[in-house]
């Protein structure tokens, strides 16, 4: 019997192919698949088809998942701050730093000398208010430490003034106005900012030949340590590849043995 | 007596967080089975896993129970594969390697009854299966899957993809149809010749 029912049916094929459906329609379709060859070559091919899928595994892995419940978190003693919000938490950083700015006699300036940034009460107070100056003034006309400077002016005076004869290398123009005389106090106040200028280049130099010199020696010592680390990986893979590819070897030449 | 699914669900949902890894125990074989084969790729497969495990433990209050569990665990995973492969913009990856390494197989595969020659012949098989899978569209690809590896019922398909149980018959077919055909071509299939053009 070839029933055209059952023919180009994928419904009642696939039905019978998974074993399913009443009893009644598969015994049918086994009596149409006795009489029609190509709907018996059909199952044939597709059962087939059923048994390569079968030598489809997935690969092994590790699947270790648990559901885990946090602990209940613990209060910070913070986290109140969590709650205000970023306006007022940024305000109150911005007052903190203020007030530790003012308590600390905190200065900053930018000028000609570069970034300056002084902390501390004894710095003097490099201005004062215009209506304020002869109050000062009249104030430290006479206190106690103008004669503690008055004398340090004067030994520093006598100081330079024994030193200058012995500089020979003082520039010319400066032996010219030292020379035997007394200064004037902008000489003096000159020959002093020389001084500390001749001071300052020579520490800048000093710092940058240290500076060149650590620099150089952490260069170098980077260098060594990654070359050892390479000769270190190199002996290390020549190990494991020479290991793995004598297994390998093995392995194939006993597959090779066995088809023999 | 072991616990089914429905109670150890029913456990959870009352608070027993044990209750949900015993069902993840009995569960994430298949599952990472069902993300792997459609997304071919084992990270990719394991994120999923891991993903539809905590997207059920959330939604687990919401689980009415009108469907099996693990039919609405699948139907996680495969929304979960969807949305993997639609960022990916790709088709599922075939990562089997090309040539078959016989120092692997040898370590891992073999067992009594089976000799390395059958071992190298099932993995070449399998690697060829997963290429002409990877062929064919995710509807079909999904009710193969969920029929041959995972034993579902027509009709448990049909609720899972949405669709007429008609509809899920016809998927399988033209997908096995595919799949002969791929197989014959690379002739590692053992189907005979086909007898009918699809």
């Amino acid at each position: 019997m070839n029933d055209s029912r059952y023919c180009d049916n994928p419904d009642v094929l696939i039905s019978y192919l998974y074993e399913d459906g009443p009893g009644e329609e598969r015994l049918a379709f086994e009596a149409h698949l006795r009489q029609c060859a190509r709907c018996a070559a059909e199952v044939a091919s597709l059962r087939a088809v059923r048994e390569d899928l079968a030598a489809w595994a997935p690969p092994e892995t590790v699947l270790d998942f648990r559901i885990v419940r946090d602990p209940a978190p613990v209060k910070s003693r913070w986290g109140w701050t969590s709650a205000m919000p970023a306006w007022a938490q940024l305000a109150a950083a911005s007052l903190v730093i203020g007030v530790a700015a003012g308590i600390s006699g905190l200065e900053v300036r930018y000028g000609n000398d570069g970034l300056i940034v002084r902390t501390g009460w004894n710095q003097p107070v490099a201005t004062r208010p215009a209506d304020a100056t002869p109050v000062a003034q009249a104030e430290g006309a006479d206190a106690p430490w103008r004669a503690d400077l008055a004398a340090l002016q004067e030994q520093l005076r006598g100081e330079i003034r024994q030193s200058v004869p012995a500089a020979g290398a003082m520039p010319v123009s400066m032996a010219a106005a030292g020379g035997g005389r007394a200064m004037s106090d902008a000489e003096f106040l000159a020959r002093v900012k020389q001084l500390v200028e001749a001071s300052e280049a020579r520490t800048e130099r000093e710092m940058a030949l240290r500076m060149a010199e650590v620099v150089r020696d952490m260069d170098a010592q980077r260098r060594a340590d990654l070359r050892r680390v390479a000769d270190g990986i190199g002996v290390l893979e020549g190990r494991t590849g020479a290991v793995t590819v004598q297994q390998r070897e093995m392995m194939n030449y006993l597959m090779r043995v066995s088809q023999k | 007596m072991t616990v089914t699914d429905e109670e150890l669900v029913a456990r959870c949902i009352a608070g027993d967080t044990e209750s949900f890894n015993q069902l993840i125990l009995r569960w994430e074989r298949p599952i990472y089975a069902l993300a792997y084969r459609q997304l071919g790729r084992e990270e990719d497969a394991r994120d999923v896993v891991q993903d539809a495990f905590l997207r059920a433990f959330r939604a687990l209050p919401g689980f009415k129970g009108e469907a099996k569990f693990s039919s609405w665990l699948y139907r996680i995973t495969l929304n979960l594969c969807r949305d993997v492969m639609r960022r990916a913009k790709r088709a599922p990856f075939v990562q089997a390697p090309e040539g078959v390494d016989v120092g692997d197989l040898v370590s891992t595969e073999t067992t009594a009854a089976e000799s390395i020659e059958d071992v190298v012949t099932r993995k070449d098989l399998g690697r060829h299966v997963a290429r002409a899978m990877s062929r064919l569209p995710e509807e079909q690809r999904a009710a193969i899957l969920l029929k041959e590896y995972h034993g579902l019922t027509f009709q448990e398909i049909a609720e899972l993809q949405g669709c007429p149980l008609s509809t899920v018959k016809t998927r399988l077919y033209q997908g096995l149809t595919v799949l002969r055909r791929e197989l014959q071509r690379n002739g590692t299939s053992t189907a005979r010749s086909e007898s009918r053009t699809p």
